[in-house]
């Protein structure tokens, strides 16, 4: 498992919890207000009911995944966490103030309900939810910082970085978040009590906040989807996990209206099978979101500044001069000493790692299957200038030897199992030309292509490294170099393809 | 290869404020956690102990293992609250050695947080669900016990393992993949020790306030809590005195000198500490033979201990760190607005907790 895979665990966990509970406060202390006025005694017990199951999941799962945040991203990037710190660790700090309110505004709220009277059980609700969104925003500024650090990058200032181009629709998208998740998980609690018209009553109630907050969030989206860096070229291919989680994210939106309408429209048939499928769809939503915003800074975790391996971009030109092992960490004496893979071994360590896993997230023993000495070693030094966007290696001669040897050693032994046609032509195509280039998209190859002969397609892998720097030659046995030409032959017959898509704007 | 050389440059960016403000930062909000602390990890040392002791779940013991246990998610809460604030100034000060012991911890650092939401939850089934849990009150509070000095104990190790930087490659190349502890540090023990003790102590002058304040209401729980845990001080700090000495002869011999005379500083801090635990203890003694006398003489005792305690285990922090010969060499742009913006806040924080909590308080009658 790859470190990103595990903050992925704990972090959307939490922002599903941290959401949950700063529209949970705002859902407790509005429907108290609601319940109070209409003398509705059955509301008010629904509330105090719900109370309980918010304290405990906020406070124990939100606390303690909040915290575990730390210790992950910790682990996996201290760099970050240090950089980060110092940036913002006044923004921390003044977070953590809201956080000391909102823990024990809920405390109180909680413990209040026989001993406070109305008005100060409303107002310790009203202090809940404020401290609670303050946090949220104040985090939001954090958060939105390492996608769209702005003009920090160039000034240093606190405040340059905080109120980035993403920051205000971001604000808004997680305030709608947070909505839904009030609608939602009482859409949950809802389904524990016995059917009642009185249920009915809540089950509809809920609806109506998870399916405002789809409203609202979708718009919100789209306003953060114009502040989003390079989004035509993320989701037309240069970053090829994007538009894929895009689109959950978009199947998760829309099954969290479609679910919604179950409860707003037969709030007496409300059902836990429903409520699971709700929780699932909200998952969705948050896992799809976050990971679209952590797609879209890559490689970096600061985007433009730091990058995921904890390397800084300005260190760039002295990795460049003095060659990688001459900047890393923690290489053990024996592999300096023996050089070779074993030296290639430490610096995937440090170098790779933080990324790529051998067999799982990010794996790379599938490409390494279909890659010789040669075409690894062709590859290694044009790192950058792959889609889904690497730092650049600048490991010397010796150091790129070391790495390829490690990296070939990791090449599984056994054979290939045999694929259906199709998919070993488009295979072909993605472990050589796929690797920088789509078909229609980002660099598309396409237009490039169309109407060339076999032979004249033939002739251009033989000499494809001459047209720029960039250009690895192309080093597939006969095999592979004879499916990617059927494929290459298949794209070449294809008609124009239309102007709109090859030029970016739409999303595939 | 000296190992010292493992430790990380400073960070590029410049800390946001000056080190002498940061520290003081630091040690005050740990002194806060630190007291949360040692309610939740004492007060369920001391819970384990009477419903250990209890005869019949109403006798005295029996009831203030249920007091407890009713208390202990409100102490959860306020400890990992309070924790956030020091982490994060530790981060900022100490980051460079604190997150490479983590990295090398790795998976026992990181056990932490299923740990904790274990014994979270162990806690609200304490003090939500008493009364259906039957026989499976006491091991459950062996269980929280067990989960929470299993914490203390990990954050041990990554407290001391950030002060030895020449052990880290060798920890490292052991174990690349982490799982490195500190177990090869004499003082690991002796310090959890030390640690797990004076929570205990401090949990017991809580239990006897609580005593005090419950006199009135019921003459004989409270009499009994506020002795009990006047004994529960004393005798524990005796102990922890010795474990204190343990400590002392167990820390790096450059930072054990310079409380040997070494330093000014550390001497007198060591000084200060030995003369209050006496006195603490002798307190604590005389208050329990004369249960009107004031509690406050004791409390501000442990109070000053508990500061003295703190500042010293900044200087072993620091001395260890100037011993492996790593300056904190920092850059500093001092981000002035910020810094009023979070006191002004924290003032305003602090103010809004004790108008609810006072409200809270004044509605506990009704």
């Amino acid at each position: 498992m790859g470190g990103g895979v595990l903050i992925a665990a704990i972090a959307i966990l939490h922002v599903f919890i941290s959401h949950f509970a700063v529209g949970g406060g705002l859902w407790l202390v509005l429907t108290e207000r609601i319940a109070r006025r209409r003398n509705d005694h059955a509301l008010l017990a629904a509330v105090r009911q719900h109370s309980r199951f918010f304290l405990l999941v906020t406070l124990v799962l939100g606390a303690v995944t909040g915290v575990g945040i730390w210790f992950t991203i910790g682990l996996v990037s201290p760099a970050a966490v240090s950089a980060l710190i110092h940036a913002f660790l006044w923004g921390w700090a003044i977070e953590w103030t809201f956080f000391v309110v909102e823990i024990a505004a809920a405390l109180v709220y909680w413990y209040g309900w026989d001993r406070l009277d109305r008005r100060a059980h409303e107002t310790v609700g009203w202090i809940y939810f404020a401290a609670a969104w303050a946090s949220l925003f104040v985090i939001n500024g954090i958060v939105s910082f390492m996608l769209t650090p702005g003009s920090w990058l160039e000034t240093g200032q606190f405040w340059d970085g905080f109120f980035n181009p993403t920051f205000w629709p971001s604000v808004a998208v997680r305030t709608a978040l947070a909505i839904g998740q009030a609608g939602l998980l009482t859409l949950v609690t809802a389904t524990a009590a016995p059917r009642s018209p009185d249920r009915a009553r809540l089950v509809r109630y809920n609806a109506v906040w998870v399916l405002a907050a789809v409203a609202a969030g979708s718009l919100a989206g789209l306003w953060y989807r114009g502040a989003f860096p390079g989004w035509s070229d993320a989701t037309l291919g240069a970053i090829p996990v994007l538009p894929v989680v895009a689109r959950w994210l978009v199947f998760g939106v829309a099954a969290m209206g479609l679910l919604a309408l179950w409860p707003l429209l037969l709030p007496s048939r409300w059902h836990w099978s429903g409520a699971a499928l709700l929780v699932a769809a909200g998952l969705l939503v948050f896992g799809a979101g976050e990971w679209v915003r952590e797609a879209g800074r890559k490689p970096f975790v600061i985007n433009g500044y730091l990058y995921s391996t904890g390397l800084r971009l300005a260190d760039e030109p002295a990795l460049a001069a003095d060659g990688a092992l001459a900047h890393t960490r923690w290489v053990s004496p024996a592999a300096r000493a023996a050089g070779g893979a074993a030296l290639g071994r430490e610096l995937y360590g440090q170098h790779c790692q933080t990324c790529h896993t051998r067999n799982g997230y990010n794996g790379l023993r599938p490409w390494l299957a279909a890659w010789d000495g040669a075409t690894l070693r062709g590859l290694l030094p044009r790192l950058h200038h792959l889609r889904g966007r690497m730092p650049a290696w600048h490991g010397n001669a010796d150091e790129t030897e070391a790495l390829a040897l490690y990296l070939e050693s990791l090449r599984p032994a056994a054979a290939a199992a045999i694929e259906p046609p199709e998919r070993a032509r488009r295979r072909a195509w993605d472990v050589s030309c796929g690797l920088c280039h789509t078909v229609v998209g980002y660099r598309p190859l396409q237009g490039a292509l169309q109407g060339m002969a076999p032979g004249d397609l033939d002739a251009l892998l033989d000499t494809v490294n001459e047209m720029n720097e960039a250009m690895p030659p192309y080093r597939g046995d006969a095999a592979q170099r004879a499916r990617l030409l059927e494929f290459l032959g298949e794209i070449a017959a294809r008609p124009a393809p239309a102007a709109a898509a090859a030029t970016g704007g739409a999303a595939p | 290869m000296n190992g010292s050389s493992f430790v990380p440059a400073p960070d590029a960016l410049p800390l946001p404020a000056p080190e002498p403000l940061l520290r003081f930062l630091l040690l005050l909000t740990f002194l806060l956690h630190l007291l949360a602390m040692n309610g939740l990890l004492g007060g369920t040392l001391l819970a384990l102990w009477s419903r250990l002791r209890a005869r019949a779940p109403d006798d005295l013991h029996g009831a203030l293992a249920a007091r407890i246990g009713r208390l202990l998610p409100t102490l959860f809460a306020g400890t990992i609250t309070f924790g956030v604030a020091p982490l994060l100034f530790l981060q900022a000060l100490y980051g460079r050695w604190f997150l490479t012991s983590s990295v090398l911890m790795g998976w026992p650092w990181l056990a932490i947080v299923p740990l904790v939401t274990l014994a979270y939850g162990g806690a609200y089934l304490e003090s939500f669900r008493r009364g259906r849990l039957g026989r499976l009150r006491t091991p459950l509070l062996a269980a929280v016990s067990l989960l929470l000095l299993t914490v203390a104990l990990i954050y041990t190790h990554n407290a001391t393992l950030m002060l030895r930087p020449g052990a880290w490659a060798a920890a490292y190349f052991a174990r690349p993949g982490g799982g490195s502890l500190n177990f090869g540090d004499p003082q690991v023990v002796p310090r959890w020790l030390h640690m797990v003790l004076g929570a205990a102590a401090v949990a017991g002058l809580l239990v006897a306030w609580w005593g005090g304040a419950l006199r009135r209401r019921d003459p004989a729980a409270g009499a009994f809590m506020r002795a009990h845990g006047l004994t529960v001080l004393g005798a524990v700090t005796m102990a922890n005195f010795l474990i204190g000495m343990w400590f002392l002869i167990a820390l790096p011999r450059p930072v054990m000198l310079g409380f040997m005379g070494g330093s000014g500083h550390a001497t007198g801090l060591l000084g200060a500490g030995l003369v209050l635990a006496l006195a603490l203890i002798a307190l604590a003694m005389r208050a329990r033979g004369r249960p009107d006398a004031s509690l406050r003489p004791v409390t501000a005792v442990a109070l000053l201990t508990l500061i003295v305690m703190v500042l010293m285990r900044d200087y072993v922090r620091a001395a260890a760190l100037a011993a492996a010969g790593e300056p904190a060499a920092a850059a500093v742009r001092t981000q002035g607005l910020n810094i009023a913006l979070f006191a002004l806040l924290l003032v305003g924080a602090a103010l809004t907790v004790w108008w609810m909590v006072r409200a809270l308080a004044r509605g506990a009658g009704d």
